[in-house]
């Protein structure tokens, strides 16, 4: 039973997936066809912050200099007509290298907790910008790298041909490219995330202390899910470079970050699902808010801010409003949760102690499980 | 006078006080034993606002207190020294006792400083020492001068003799009951030092899981055998 | 060698500035446990405020004060209303909070200022001082902000070591309970530390504007490099931000002027995790140990 449902379901939701994403790329015009490869790539990007975030309980503010990583490989690897590796290969590279550069950050990440871990990341999204520029020759300082995108070979071209009775436009090509990339990785994330691993990041986000008694290695346990993560930007960053032909410094701001961050939390931290929400929303949005703006009187400079102001104001409803409602991380459902057992207090006074914490403030439920403050200092 | 009655309150579905009542006379130790997690600190939380009452009342001089706001008890004469001495690390012995007599509002006189540095003599070589540095004993001692500064009429101290040396409990509650003889101080006293605690008390309430089981004499009280082994594990 | 004195003294006078701002980051640390990521964007909008009253036509003065007030303002009606209510909640709350407001904040100048770069004015010369033949890198403008920081720190350090308030101030940061028992209102106590902090924030925001460019984002590197001087001195101690902000102003500037100035910000954070994985208790600390 439990490994039919492991096993199955992901994989029966990823084939319906595909056979709407083939149905609507078929319908749409091509300029459809590039936003959506937009949601796609910000859907895969958001679906591995929302691993780290959401189940690991760690926060990324550097996840847009990680799909620079992977944007540039990309750029690199494809600057030359006939480019060295097909574009499978491509994305395995731009997957690895980001893996790696993720590996080394998240070694260094795993060691440090909310406040810490968020503004050394925030330094990694203002920093990697810079590298662009310093090593200006190799990578196209300001204007960045152009992006050769191949020709589709034949055989897609007519299977394309064959299963949707039109011919595949480049940009359809990219779109069907980002999808695919966003259904594998999702496949992964999902198939991580309910398994052994998934386990180990839940009981470290949810309690320390209890994690550690169980045996769980938490610097293991944290660095996977930063390096997990750090693959699925970097996948992004393959798909986001193909589909804006460019890999340049100004794409990779901070704001990409945070936009990052703002999708994870309004699709409810830990859910695949609600990352791809998270995504459609930054996909859509700006430009329904935009016409809005420019309708209202703003000029279409001033009128392209009214969606990020949205997506702040909606961060801090979320925060002061419903950080329960959104999150499906205060109360784990019950399937597929089996980390280790809670402590009891059976000691009245320390559960005196714990409620009395609790009753100081009120008592909405935390974004983030209660482990948090009940976290023990580590030797160092 | 203190007045508790029917005072209730649970953190979550834990009941932590159920109905206390009880009276603590003007000019008097009021001893409040127990085991550990019967509700005492609760009490003492519950009675200066800082856990909320669900129920029932504590009235001093006919004032509300469960409604009233911490902030406000040194202006009503109440000075709460909290479990775990409660010193501010971070703050010099000087700073922690100026801090005390800010309480009741206006500036602090250099007269009340010195009335408190004469009490606690041992304080006074180390006036300008951060409060970090300070044995148990000392910050007893801190904490309870920085109480005093604020001239209160009720003391309600919350296990102060915990971690301390006999010796040193034995002083601490010396001064404690010259205090009471001296300045007509009302004292609520949680302990769990039953035996210590009834030998300056008057009274004796002994709570059980947030209920009030023993109302009684201290002196009856601490010959009692029955309830002795029974409450106090003496 | 004159290129060697000009990048050491252009980095002491960003060091002052990077000093300040990490100061009011350790105020509010010290005082809710919570890293202000949106003092950035908080100080970029109370400098446009300052660059509208002076392109109104009022003098730079006015307008400087204008822009410290209205920092001192949005500390806090931003405490009160925002940051209140998670107040000892889960640390990442907090955290995305104030990521939210940076965005807002960043949104609506863009919105209300628009976001291309505009010259602020600079009170006095930007011209560098000349000694003999010689041209040091040091402008009249510098001098200023050097002595301006120098007066602010100078300022809270009488309140807070002089005053009663600052000695409430520092109750209510220590121990929040314990000052309430002594009759502290932590609350107020809590908003004036935000209101201060957004005041010294401000300070900062107008010396790096003046007599250069500004747009909603010019104050983003800033927070980061306020962020690393304050963890090199322990983010809890104000004298440990003022070493660790001109230690840090040292240090970038030197990157800059030999390597490049294109990668001050990741010398930054290699710095910030060098200290946060080698000496995670800051530079200076002799306290206990610290969990990052």
């Amino acid at each position: 039973m439990t490994v039919r449902r492991i096993l199955v379901q992901p994989v029966v939701l990823a084939a319906l997936g595909v056979v709407v994403i083939v149905l609507v790329l078929t319908a749409v015009d091509d300029f459809r066809s590039v936003q959506l490869t937009q949601m796609a790539y910000l859907g895969i990007a958001a679906g591995g912050l929302t691993v780290l975030t959401g189940l690991n309980g760690q926060i990324s503010l550097g996840h847009g200099a990680l799909m620079a990583v992977g944007a540039y490989t990309t750029a690199l690897l494809l600057q030359d007509d006939e480019p060295m590796l097909p574009l499978l290969g491509v994305l395995v590279v731009a997957t690895v290298v980001t893996l790696v550069v993720g590996a080394a950050i998240g070694v260094a990440a795993a060691r440090l907790h909310g406040p810490y871990l968020a503004g050394a990341t925030l330094a990694l999204a203002v920093a990697v910008p810079g590298i662009a520029l310093y090593f200006g020759d190799t990578l196209g300082g300001e204007q960045g790298l152009r992006v050769r995108v191949p020709d589709a070979p034949g055989w897609v071209l007519d299977a394309a041909y064959f299963v949707t009775g039109q011919d595949l436009t480049p940009s359809k090509y990219v779109a069907f490219l980002g999808w695919g990339t966003l259904v594998v990785a999702y496949l992964g994330l999902a198939h991580l995330s309910r398994g052994r691993v998934g386990r180990r990041w839940r009981a470290v986000r949810d309690d320390e202390v209890a994690a550690e008694v169980a045996g769980i290695s938490l610097g293991r346990a944290r660095v996977s899910a930063f390096v997990v993560s750090a693959a699925a930007a970097g996948a992004a960053g393959f798909v986001m470079a193909l589909s804006v032909r460019l890999a340049a410094p100004s794409g990779y701001s901070l704001t990409l970050s945070l936009t990052l961050l703002t999708a994870v939390v309004l699709g409810g931290l830990g859910s695949l699902t609600g990352a791809l929400l998270g995504a459609a929303l930054l996909t859509f949005l700006p430009q329904v808010v935009t016409d809005a703006g420019v309708s209202a009187g703003l000029d279409d400079i001033r009128a392209a801010e009214l969606a990020p102001l949205i997506y702040g104001l909606v961060l801090v409803a979320v925060i002061l409003l419903a950080p329960a409602g959104l999150s499906a991380v205060s109360a784990p459902r019950g399937t597929g949760r089996a980390g280790p057992p809670r402590r009891e207090n059976p000691h009245e006074h320390s559960a005196q102690a714990a409620a009395q914490e609790v009753g100081r403030h009120d008592r909405r439920p935390h974004l983030v499980g209660p482990g948090r403050r009940l976290r023990r200092r580590r030797p160092q | 006078m203190l007045e508790v009655r029917d005072l209730s309150t649970s953190y979550g579905a834990v009941r932590a006080l159920s109905d206390v009542t009880f009276t603590a006379a003007t000019g008097e130790v009021t001893a409040v034993l127990g085991a550990n997690g019967a509700g005492k600190t609760t009490l003492l939380r519950t009675i200066t606002g800082l856990v909320r009452a669900q129920g029932g009342s504590a009235t001093y001089d006919g004032r509300e207190l469960t409604r009233t706001a911490p902030e406000l008890m040194p202006g009503l004469g109440i000075a709460h020294v909290p479990e775990g001495r409660g010193v501010i690390t971070e703050l010099t012995v000087d700073e922690n006792l100026r801090l005390g007599g800010l309480g009741r509002g206006g500036r602090v006189r250099s007269e009340d400083l010195e009335r408190v540095y004469a009490l606690f003599p041992a304080l006074a070589d180390r006036r300008s020492a951060l409060a970090h540095v300070l044995s148990g004993g000392e910050r007893q001692m801190l904490v309870l001068g920085r109480a005093l500064m604020a001239e209160p009429t009720v003391l309600l101290l919350d296990e102060p003799s915990l971690g301390l040396a006999p010796r040193i409990v034995a002083q601490l509650f010396e001064l404690v009951q010259s205090l009471v003889v001296d300045q007509g101080l009302t004292v609520l006293l949680v302990e769990q030092n039953a035996r210590s605690a009834l030998s300056i008390a008057h009274r004796g309430v002994v709570l059980s899981l947030g209920r009030v089981v023993v109302d009684e004499r201290a002196d009856v009280l601490a010959e009692d055998d029955q309830l002795r082994h029974a409450y106090l594990g003496f | 060698m004159q290129q060697f004195v000009n990048t050491v003294l252009g980095g002491l006078t960003i060091g002052m500035v990077y000093a300040a701002f990490a100061l009011a980051l350790v105020l509010i640390w010290r005082s809710t446990r919570i890293v202000n990521f949106a003092q950035a964007p908080m100080a970029m909008v109370t400098t446009f405020i300052a660059l509208q009253i002076i392109e109104a036509g009022h003098s730079y003065w006015l307008a400087f004060a204008a822009a410290l007030v209205a920092g001192l303002v949005l500390g806090a009606v931003v405490e009160r209303v925002l940051i209140r209510p998670v107040e000892g909640k889960a640390e990442i709350n907090a955290v995305i909070l104030t990521l939210g407001l940076f965005i807002v904040l960043h949104a609506l100048a863009s919105v209300v200022f628009g976001n291309r770069y505009r010259s602020f004015p600079a009170a006095f010369g930007i011209r560098g001082l000349e000694v003999g033949d010689t041209t040091i890198a040091l402008t009249g403008f510098d001098i200023f902000t050097i002595l301006a920081v120098l007066a602010v720190m100078g300022l809270l350090v009488l309140l807070f070591r002089f005053t009663d308030l600052g000695l409430r101030m520092r109750a209510a940061a220590f121990n929040q309970e314990v000052a309430r028992l002594l009759g502290v209102r932590v609350g107020r106590m809590l908003t004036l530390g935000w209101a201060l902090a957004s005041l010294v924030g401000s300070l900062a925001g107008l010396l790096i504007a003046g007599g250069s460019l500004v747009h909603p984002g010019y104050m983003d590197a800033v927070v980061v490099y306020g962020f690393v001087a304050a963890v090199l001195g322990g983010l809890d101690s104000p004298a440990g931000a003022v070493v660790g902000g001109l230690l840090l102003g040292l240090s970038l500037s030197l990157v800059s002027g030999y390597v490049g100035s294109q990668l001050v910000a990741l010398a930054a954070l290699a710095i910030l995790m060098a200290v946060l994985l080698l000496r995670p208790q800051g530079l200076f600390s002799q306290a206990r140990e610290r969990r990052v």
